[in-house]
């Protein structure tokens, strides 16, 4: 992205009177037909930071989103952006920006004409789709049918779309699929800038890699249920690694106690849902001596497996690790 | 001033694919067709006197009833494809009282099809008229003839993509879109006219001859009156149904 310099330069000069907007989820459920497809679901999106939301194929996260910008009703809750439905927000173009339909193009209009399209509506001049189609690298593109893009272009094309207001909240499902290495990183780095200027990036994926690199927080869903939140950090060290010569013992105790546990070794275990103090306790109540205990960071892919399992669900505002 | 601007918006939509020029396309060989028919067509005892009269060569050049079809179509296509690639979720997301965006659309669609209306009258009366001087009749229509089947075959287009765009936005899916508009304007009326004939009067294909000069079943203003709400009930159909339902 040979322009993304301007978009920081333009994002810092902008940051200190660009407000800035909190999103939030409360207690939405939606159904179609018998099925329950988001639970009485609650997160909040908190701005300068980048939220990665993560679930299994099915788990809802589409529908969140679409939730969140009224293109669908929830039965119960509501969701807001800085406290308004997006039906509410004043200028809604300018405040977010939004990837949601990764294939949202006709596939006979040129790039450049689907940007002016939307330019139109929203009363944005015509020459900011000129920066954006620089920007998202797709210039020498944009007199092509979008139908000959390949899934990357069409990406960077959605990409563009989502800033076209330069709104301060962006919230895109799935912005890296078919995006290059380069692309990526170029999205990464996009992404950062907005957010130093205090913007509020919501973005679903599945590639559970980038958005390692990428989320400062997580919101983790599976069948519609929350089942992790907090900042990544929290969430990878919120297991334990525990050494003992009495495995079998301790792992009952722990067991007993509501703690998934994994054996990794003969005298390895891996425990989760139990605070580290409460492990030493339970312990030392079943007089098991431990040769060591100490925070286990674990990969995302790791924990994504763990929490999508059904087996553990965990706040890291309200605790280390809590089970259901 | 949001409304003007996703008119705009619309507009560009439906001029910046190859749709328009295939409708052109199609309005085109209509009018050639009609030319043939002129030059080489004949009643059932060799005669031509189809076209011997002013009121026969009005009936000949209305172009009302295609100008229906060919705008129902029109509409149906451009509104459920909008719907099936998704293009139309920026719209709403702009819009998000999707009443505005959902009339901004319409009012797109009805101005593409009054256009259509009003190019394939236009086609179809150059064509005759420059295909009369190859037989023993001259154009014989009067101004006033021709400025009414204009007129006609555009209020006509406009109400068609009406029609058009409001079974567009009820369906959703581009072949479910053109089946119901030609179930609406072919299939359906006369099915009707079998079970009530009083109704003969007020079915589409009667009711565009009358606004073209052609018949007078009914009075004008009453076959305008009728012919839009051919269209708008289905347009009305289609807005309480956006409204109600899931976007994506």
């Amino acid at each position: 992205m040979t322009a993304d310099r301007t978009l920081d330069r333009q994002s810092s000069e902008r940051g200190a009177t660009r407000p800035s907007f909190r999103l939030q989820i409360d207690h939405v459920t939606k159904r179609y037909g018998a099925a329950t497809v988001v639970d009485d679901l609650s997160f909040t999106v908190e701005p300068g930071r980048v939220t990665g939301f993560l679930g299994p194929n099915g788990a809802g996260k589409s529908t969140t989103m679409k939730i969140l910008l009224d293109l669908a009703s929830a039965d119960q809750g509501a969701a807001t952006i800085g406290g308004s439905r997006y039906r509410e927000l004043a200028d809604p173009v300018r405040t977010v920006g939004v990837l949601i339909e990764a294939n949202a193009f006709h596939p006979g209009r040129s790039g450049r004409s689907h940007l002016r399209i939307l330019a139109d509506a929203a009363g944005i001049p015509f020459d900011r789709v000129e920066s954006l189609l620089e920007l998202v690298d797709i210039a020498d593109a944009a007199d092509r049918r979008v139908g000959a893009y390949s899934l990357g272009m069409r990406q960077r094309l959605g990409l563009a779309g989502a800033l076209l207001g330069d709104p301060p909240v962006l919230v895109l499902d799935e912005p890296g699929n078919g995006l290059d290495p380069q692309g990526m990183r170029e999205l990464r780095e996009m992404l950062r800038s907005r957010t130093a200027s205090g913007d509020t990036v919501f973005v679903s994926s599945h590639l559970l890699a980038e958005v390692e690199h990428l989320a400062d927080d997580l919101v983790v869903i599976n069948r519609g249920k929350l089942v992790a939140s907090g900042p990544l950090r929290d969430l990878q060290q919120a297991a334990s690694l525990v050494r003992t010569g009495s495995p079998d013992t301790l792992r009952m105790a722990l067991e007993s106690a509501g703690g998934v546990v994994e054996q990794r070794d003969h005298n390895v275990l891996v425990v989760r849902g139990l605070p580290i103090d409460e492990i030493g306790e339970r312990a030392h109540h079943a007089g098991v001596a431990l040769h060591e205990l100490s925070p286990h960071s674990g990969s995302l892919e790791e924990l994504f497996l763990n929490w999508t399992s059904g087996e553990i669900r965990h706040d890291s505002s309200r605790s280390e690790g809590e089970v259901v | 001033m949001t409304w003007p601007r996703l008119v705009r918006a619309e507009l560009r939509k439906l001029t910046s694919t190859s749709m328009p020029w295939v409708f052109l396309g199609v309005l085109v060989v209509i009018g050639a067709l009609n030319g043939v028919a002129v030059v080489f067509g004949t009643d059932m005892d060799g005669s031509k006197t189809f076209i011997s009269t002013a009121a026969d060569q009005q009936s000949l050049v209305a172009f009302a009833a295609n100008a229906m079809m060919i705008a129902g179509l029109f509409g149906a296509i451009a509104v459920a494809r909008d719907y099936g690639h998704g293009t139309v979720v920026p719209m709403f997301l702009t819009e998000p009282r999707r009443y505005r965006a959902v009339l901004a659309q319409y009012t797109a669609v009805l101005v593409g099809g009054g256009v259509l209306g009003f190019v394939g009258a236009a086609l179809s009366v150059t064509a005759v008229a420059l295909s009369l001087p190859a037989t023993e009749f001259g154009f014989l229509v009067p101004a006033g003839g021709v400025a009414q089947v204009m007129a006609a075959s555009m209020f006509v287009g406009a109400a068609g993509a009406l029609l058009g765009s409001g079974i567009g936005a009820v369906v959703r899916g581009t072949g479910g879109a053109v089946a119901g508009a030609v179930l609406v304007l072919v299939i359906a009326p006369p099915l009707v006219v079998q079970l009530a004939t009083e109704a003969a009067s007020w079915i589409p294909n009667t009711l565009n001859t009358v606004v073209s000069g052609v018949t007078d079943e009914v009075s004008v203003l009453a076959a305008l009156a009728a012919l839009a709400a051919w269209a708008i009930v289905p347009a009305a159909i289609g807005l309480v149904a956006v409204q109600r339902r899931d976007v994506v």
